[in-house]
């Protein structure tokens, strides 16, 4: 195994992501798992579609403008069998999203976890985690 | 598909595996190198096969490998089949021509067809039905099979009856499928294929040909069982048929496939 390898994997095992073997691309080369990030914001439309699910956020930046953030998370299918609802994340929510941001793509990440203000917590498959985790 | 995607896509599956091991279920990987493990200690008998009224076995059911990705189970189960002890078989990207070989090391993921919704011509989990997905539905009827995917509305309807293909079909995203029983096996060919998809083979993006043909072989040997054997052929880009690692399905404790939309970002 290269020293690439080596890094890569102990990185993925320390931050704990759960990156499914079966994406049907790579999210590795899509995004800078280097950098973490972790951005609030109000949630304006989350998107349960094929082929991954995208949640859109509304930012305040220091300046006083508004920007637009895209996360990507994992596949519509997976996040509702794992117990999350369509509704569950209404708009206007504040949210805190940390994640790893789009080598190419402004403002664009994906998600590694999704927390609200009143402490739900949410993976890329949805409600990963607890008693209510399938 | 370059060295570094290539490279990525192992780490990814190593990665996986490493969580699934931490999370005490089965890895997808022992079970791709080593066959499905045995059933646990005091599970009931299996329940026999359905049968139509024609006596041949019901195929109807939502099928999963024992769950959806990201989720508990997924890969699990009686799930994925391997291919037992011996040398590795050659892969699918193994096969390739020089000039194929060539051609994909060309491409990279964000080539991948299936980010602008349009289907996989196999199916990322070497499982047609599931597109790119974890779960597919079958419904069973004398006259015809019907196989309905979740990703892309997608669906393919198998006449039984051992008829040709038709010859005024044009090539399509996944093909044109006839069918027959052989015994208690349904042997189901696919061809017609265009050549602007991918067939993620072995779970990894990978461009194919306008003569790419698939035979499949479906075995339902009791009601929670669904074992499909397939081989895969592509002469423009592949040296000698493909033998697609047997895959062994499970009944998922649902009814009904979702409907889901496709879009790009």
């Amino acid at each position: 195994m290269t020293r690439f390898a080596c890094v890569y994997l102990v990185v993925l095992m320390s931050i704990g992501i759960t990156v499914p073997l079966v994406a049907h691309h790579s999210f590795a080369a899509h995004y800078d798992m280097q950098k973490p990030i972790t951005i609030q914001g109000t949630l304006v439309n989350v998107r349960l579609t094929n082929p991954h699910s995208w949640f859109f956020l509304d930012v305040k930046e220091a300046d006083g403008t508004t920007s637009h953030w895209s996360f990507e998370a994992g596949t519509p299918s997976g996040m509702l069998r794992n117990g999350y609802k369509p509704d569950e994340l209404p708009k206007g929510m504040i949210v805190t999203i940390t994640g790893f941001p789009a080598r190419e793509k402004p403002k664009v990440g994906m998600l590694q976890r999704l927390t609200t203000a009143d402490g739900r917590s949410y993976g890329m498959f949805g409600p990963q985690e607890g008693a209510g985790a399938k | 598909m370059t060295a570094t995607t290539r490279l990525t896509g192992l780490l990814i599956a190593a990665s996986a595996a490493i969580v699934t091991l931490a999370a005490g279920q089965t890895p997808l990987l022992a079970l791709q190198r080593g066959g499905a493990p045995a059933a646990p200690e005091n599970a009931p008998p299996p329940e026999p096969t359905p049968r139509l009224a024609d006596g041949h076995p019901d195929l109807s059911g939502v099928w999963w490998t024992g769950g959806d990705v990201g989720g508990r189970g997924y890969g699990g189960g009686r799930g994925r089949g391997g291919r037992g002890a011996g040398p590795a078989p050659p892969t699918f990207t193994g096969l390739y021509t020089p000039e194929a070989a060539a051609a994909a090391k060309k491409l990279a993921d964000k080539d991948d067809p299936t980010l602008k919704c349009i289907p996989t011509a196999f199916g990322t989990l070497n499982v047609s039905m599931f597109d790119v997905g974890a779960v597919g539905q079958i419904i069973s009827t004398p006259k015809f099979v019907v196989m309905l995917t979740e990703t892309f509305h997608g669906f393919r309807l198998i006449p039984t009856d051992g008829r040709p293909h038709r010859a005024e079909v044009p090539p399509s995203y996944r093909g044109d499928s006839v069918g027959k029983w052989e015994g208690d096996v349904f042997v189901v060919e696919t061809k017609n294929f265009t050549d602007n998809t991918w067939i993620s083979a072995e779970g990894r993006v990978s461009p194919h040909s306008d003569q790419l043909r698939l035979v499949e072989r479906y075995r339902r040997p009791d009601k929670n069982t669904l074992e499909i054997e397939a081989t895969v052929y592509d002469p423009k880009v592949l040296t000698a048929p493909w033998t697609v690692p047997k895959q062994t399905l499970v009944l998922a404790p649902f009814e009904q496939i979702l409907p889901l939309n496709c879009s790009e970002l």
